[in-house]
């Protein structure tokens, strides 16, 4: 999934990638907006800034995201 | 102007302004136990900011008792003792806060920022700013973002706006242009020279190295000088700036922005040295013995990925986009060649195709992989391309480029189409076999994303390196493998925003500090800070329905293909004022709903329609419907946790306001007997209409309740205010 700016997003799962820090455990099941997805080459493998409702914004390896229902 | 209340006290809160207040007065009047003192406040503003780990409480007792012990015969000893026992009184809340970073009793507000401040990873006071832009009071406004940004301007052109994805105004209609509010207000300040810097701490006898003067340094280098650190910042390049100096065009961030904005820094203290390269000019080994207690790595990512296509070694016109956006950066303003291909889609793409255009190049096209709707650039980016009349090749590959006599002549192409979506959801570009085919080109500038350059740290053996090749940091500290080096920016992110970089900068500035006061590290990334609660903007529902979010005004498209003169020209001031005037301030309401819930579900009215407040944006807002349904009974008010809703009598009026805005305004009767306050004629029918059925009311007579009850009493009978024939 190529993931655009201003799309809705939910992290569903723990990542494995060595980014992902202990205190991101607690964001496992939020939702958020992809504020800066990779925007030279679509890089599956890239870290993509994600503002998470109510909890900020960090860099996410993709694996751990997937995009929700649009809001209408 | 209304001010908005405080529901109770929180007893952290209370107990950290009384032991500052103490300290202040000289509570601690050795220099050993006033150091323990400020560290006991830093540690307490942890708890109340949400920052704290597991070691703060314990830290806090020790101090707080090795200065009740030792202080005894200097007239210390109280005040370790006053921290002692709120800490043995209040443990539970003290705990919770560190547990949950919530708090219980609502009164430390730095633990609900807005979602707008919330979002910006420098953790800018959005509404603060945005309210003081609207009083008129541009450099307050400046003052509250440089708490957390020193680059007010730099980030009003061309930060990426993480906050307006998150303003709850979005869920309206469209968020607050919070960015170009930010421009304005520095825009503003600094052409009346209003903009400063806050005072200095005393020199604290510390030097700090930074290698790096992009946004992430800059940033570390602000908040230590401000902090009293001696900082010397090491650069390569012959100015400061970064990437946003020799990376971002001037068309959309003018030299003279970030000239000014740096010139702040030098104005601290900040010791720059250019041209002075890391690995090549001086070593860390050199830099050791000039006696540096801390380092900040924060080299950005200036290196560029190759395309991996036969010949692209073969001939100088082939040129980086990094290194051709550097060197127009630098003053080199000549066409490179006739017929442009850019190689990429993305942002950097877009910068080269663009500038390419304003340096004369006749035919600038974009050779890009995917389709359209693919591409990572920003929106605004790609639509201004479009304009200034750079050319797209979509489904479009490279495969060579071609070349005679030492100069390229084209680039070999490829048709691509899109495969089906793998597993991931991702549709990868396949190459359309036989399909290739030459674009005549004079230059090839790929622009395909970049890398840190690692080998100026190749002499710092024990720096730990990620699979990406950049430098691994705790995220909370930016402490990095090394004691005493810290790192930021891209160099740690890998190329990502400019506010990022500050957001980066701005955590390793703290982590130095504590690293050398000896302070425990925080275990998790700060929360933003409220800097400031200020009272909301009186304005109509209808008002505040209608004002639309304004246009960015843009040079003319032929100035924009021949100088790089700003394309953004910026709001105006009436502008601006009024777009102010639009947040819904999240900073006092906090969305909980039980306004609308009580005038729903208990008052059976449901007059609010704030579907707004719901995170899903499934429902529809109507500021202007409440007049037509709202009794003004006050109960919504009554039930709002943070003073948000509010009603008050004024005049012969009663007003109800949501976080300044008026949802409603009626005439209230007085009573007939004693001249008291009553409600407005729709509040008595609601309550007629409710007790019809029991009992009696008082006819057509506006009565108070000891009136009616009077009356009631002459008659031998029960009877109720504020009634009419029935």
């Amino acid at each position: 999934m190529a993931f655009r700016r201003g799309q809705r997003v939910e992290i569903f799962k723990k990542s494995q990638d060595e980014s992902w820090k202990e205190y991101m455990d607690r964001f496992v099941g939020l939702r958020g907006v992809v504020t800066d997805p990779d925007t030279e080459k679509n890089d599956p493998d890239a870290l993509i800034e994600v503002s998470i409702d109510d909890k900020g914004t960090h860099r996410f390896p993709q694996d751990c995201l997937r995009p929700v229902q649009e809001r209408p | 102007m209304a001010d908005t209340k405080q529901t109770q006290i929180c007893p952290v809160k209370e107990t950290r302004q009384r032991l500052f207040s103490m300290l202040e007065k000289g509570g601690l009047p050795v220099a050993r136990f006033k150091r323990w003192g400020e560290e006991i406040i830093i540690l307490l503003d942890d708890i109340i900011n949400g920052r704290a780990g597991h070691g703060h409480m314990e830290t806090i007792e020790s101090l707080a008792r090795r200065i009740t012990d030792q202080g005894a015969d200097n007239g210390c000893s109280q005040w370790g003792k006053e921290a002692l026992d709120a800490i043995s009184i209040h443990r539970e809340l003290f705990e919770s806060h560190i547990r949950t970073r919530n708090c219980p009793v609502t009164d430390c507000v730095t633990l609900t920022p807005a979602p707008c401040q919330m979002a910006c990873p420098a953790g800018i006071d959005v509404p603060g700013y945005v309210t003081l832009v609207g009083l008129g009071r541009d450099d307050e406004a400046v003052e509250i973002i440089r708490r957390d940004n020193p680059f007010p301007w730099v980030c009003g052109l061309v930060c990426t706006n993480p906050c307006e994805f998150m303003c709850v105004r979005g869920r309206m209609d469209k968020p607050i242009s919070i960015k170009y509010l930010k421009a304005f207000a520095a825009e503003r300040a600094i052409s009346q020279g209003r903009y400063q810097n806050p005072p200095k701490a005393p020199e604290k006898g510390q030097k700090i190295c930074i290698i790096g003067a992009g946004p992430a340094g800059l940033t570390a280098a602000y908040y230590l000088a401000l902090k009293g650190y001696g900082v010397t910042i090491l650069e390569s390049l012959p100015m400061a700036g970064g990437m946003m100096m020799v990376g971002i065009p001037r068309y959309r961030l003018p030299r003279e922005v970030i000239d000014r904005e740096v010139a702040m820094m030098e104005e601290l203290g900040v010791e720059f040295r250019f041209s002075t390269r890391l690995g090549a000019d001086v070593t860390i080994e050199g830099l050791r013995k000039e006696r540096f207690n801390a380092f900040l790595l924060a080299i950005g990512a200036h290196t560029s990925y190759k395309m991996a296509v036969p010949r692209e070694e073969d001939f100088p016109q082939v040129v980086d986009a990094i290194h051709f956006l550097r060197s127009v950066a630098r003053g080199d303003r000549r066409a490179p060649g006739r017929r442009i291909a850019v190689v990429g889609g993305g942002n950097v793409a877009m910068d080269a195709a663009r500038t390419s255009i304003r340096l004369g190049c006749e035919e600038v096209t974009v050779v890009y992989r995917r389709t359209h709707t693919e591409m990572p650039a920003n929106r605004d980016e790609v639509e201004q391309a479009e304009e200034e009349g750079v050319r797209f090749l979509f489904l479009t590959a490279p495969v060579e480029v071609v070349g005679k006599d030492g100069k390229v002549t084209a680039l070999k192409c490829i048709r691509t189409e899109l495969s089906k979506p793998d597993e991931s959801g991702r549709r990868r570009p396949v190459t359309v076999e036989g399909s290739e085919f030459l674009l005549d080109v004079d230059i090839v500038i790929p622009a395909i994303g970049q890398a840190v350059d690692t080998g100026c740290l190749d002499e710092i053996s024990d720096l730990s390196w990620s699979r990406r090749k950049t430098i691994t940091v705790k995220g909370a500290t930016m402490e990095s493998s090394v004691e005493g080096f810290f790192a930021a920016g891209d160099a740690v992110t890998g190329p990502a925003t400019v506010v990022e970089a500050i957001g980066g900068g701005k955590r390793a500035a703290e982590a130095i500090d504590r690293y050398l006061s000896g302070i425990p590290q925080p275990e998790l990334p700060p929360v933003p800070v409220r800097r400031t609660r200020l009272p909301v903007f009186e304005i109509s529902a209808s008002d505040k329905t209608n004002l639309a979010r304004p246009d960015m005004p843009l040079l003319n498209r032929d100035r924009r293909r021949i100088t790089f003169q700003q394309v953004e020209l910026g709001f105006n001031e009436s502008a601006a004022r009024e777009e102010a005037r639009r947040c819904l301030r999240c900073d006092i309401c906090v969305r909980c709903g039980r306004c609308v819930d009580v005038c729903r579900n208990e008052m059976k009215i449901d007059a609010l329609q704030l579907g707004y407040l719901s995170a899903n944006g499934d429902q529809t807002t109507d500021l202007r419907i409440t007049a037509e349904r709202c009794i003004l009974c006050g109960a919504c008010a009554a039930n709002c946790p943070t003073g948000a809703m509010r009603i008050e009598d004024r005049g012969d009026e009663r007003i109800l306001a949501l976080c300044g805005t008026i949802l409603n305004r009626m005439k209230v009767e007085r009573c007939a007997v004693c001249g008291e306050f009553l409600g407005p004629a729709r509040y008595h029918d609601f309550i007629r209409n409710n007790i019809i059925r029991i009992a009696q009311t008082s006819g057509d007579t506006p009565l108070c309740t000891r009136c009616a009850r009077k009356r009631a009493a002459g008659k031998g009978s029960e009877a109720f205010p504020a009634g009419k024939n029935i």
